[in-house]
């Protein structure tokens, strides 16, 4: 297949007319000033802070190199699905932890045989990490107390 | 089809420069002949100044090849104001990113890259508001036989013609996807080689040529009420 040698002559002919479409007269006079000028700028403007020029080579580095913008944007992503699967898996290492008692923290704290044992409700396993933040309600007494004289 | 044309876009972007040492394009169909050309080794020379940090030297590098980066860019874009702002860019980008120019191309390639891969991720982002900003045409365009030659059949005024075929030109340019305007820009209006227009995209000969013939295709249906 070559498309020169296909009947594309008329349109050749008229895709021509886009060669005499000129910017306005003295535009290419002022583009490299402005480009240098820009290029000055950006010096200038680099060194006022660490971390702008840090992002901002990075930024730079995406643009020349798109291949390194979808490797990053797959290490957070990857970072980021790891995190999570991680605080899932968290809780059931802490239900573990919780069910062998160590035997030294076992002998330390005094046992009372005649009243069954019950964990605070903030060290008991819980399914999620919201479950863990349990409000404690206490009950309040809304009798009216007339002071004492 | 639609996901190919994106996947080959994205191809000519995440692909590597290829290229020889020293390679230059050789068809500089906007005024310019190929005698005209600077050395390149004069370019090298140049290139590994403005490495250290000489702007003078990398001016010239900017007024060497800026009229040709433009050129794309408006083609690709049909607006003037988007057109200047991505090319600077590209030569702005290009200057921090000099110190990461191996030499596997030359410059001009190199840096035409940089162009052609904003551009495209400028018109992704654009989709929805392709506005036009032409150019205006010059004189010669009234003199040229082959554009008389089809305007005068067509409409008996001659400037009001080529004003009319310039907005549907460009018109029938924006509907084409971003790798085949590029094909076209660069081969039947910048008059590139199908080598060299290989090596700008990063693909094969091959692909330039279908491309080419499937967006000439292309432009023959959106434009055949002004094609003979």
């Amino acid at each position: 297949m070559n498309p020169d040698s296909e009947n594309f002559d008329s349109l050749r002919q008229l895709l021509a007319l886009k060669r005499h479409e000129i910017p306005p007269p003295g535009y290419f006079d002022r583009f490299s000033r402005d480009v240098m000028a820009r290029i000055k700028v950006g010096e200038s403007g680099g060194a006022v802070g660490f971390e702008l020029s840090w992002f901002q080579r990075l930024l730079s580095v995406f643009d020349v190199k798109p291949m390194f913008a979808g490797a990053f944007g797959t290490a957070v992503c990857a970072f980021l699905i790891s995190g999570v699967i991680s605080s899932e898996q968290a809780p059931a290492v802490g239900s573990a932890a919780t069910s062998s008692v160590n035997p030294s923290i076992a002998a330390a704290v005094p046992v009372n045989m005649e009243e069954p044992f019950v964990a605070p409700s903030n060290t008991m396993a819980s399914g999620s990490l919201f479950d863990q933040f349990q409000l404690q309600t206490k009950q309040v007494d809304d009798r009216f107390y007339l002071p004492n004289n | 089809m639609h996901w190919g044309l994106m996947r080959e876009a994205a191809m000519i972007m995440t692909e590597p420069i290829s290229g020889k040492s020293g390679d230059t394009l050789k068809r500089f169909p906007e005024g310019e002949s190929a005698d005209s050309a600077p050395p390149p080794v004069e370019e090298s020379e140049l290139v590994g100044r403005a490495r250290k940090g000489d702007l003078s030297a990398y001016d010239q590098l900017v007024q060497r090849y800026q009229e040709r980066i433009y050129a794309t860019v408006y083609h690709m874009t049909s607006n003037h104001e988007d057109a200047n702002d991505l090319a600077q860019e590209a030569f702005i980008k290009g200057f921090q990113a000099l110190k990461s120019f191996k030499g596997g191309s030359s410059f001009y390639t190199w840096v035409y890259r940089i162009a052609v891969n904003k551009t495209i991720n400028f018109l992704k982002q654009r989709k929805n508001r392709a506005q036009m900003s032409l150019n205006d045409l010059d004189f010669n365009a009234e003199h040229d036989p082959d554009l008389v030659a089809l305007v005068s059949d067509k409409t008996p005024r001659r400037e009001a013609g080529l004003t009319e075929l310039q907005e549907k030109l460009n018109e029938a340019m924006q509907k084409l996807s971003e790798p085949h305007r590029l094909v076209v820009t660069l081969h039947d209006v910048q008059g590139l080689s199908h080598e060299e227009i290989a090596k700008i995209m990063g693909c094969n000969i091959g692909t330039v040529r279908s491309r080419l013939f499937y967006a000439r295709q292309q432009l023959q249906g959106f434009l055949s009420d002004y094609l003979k």
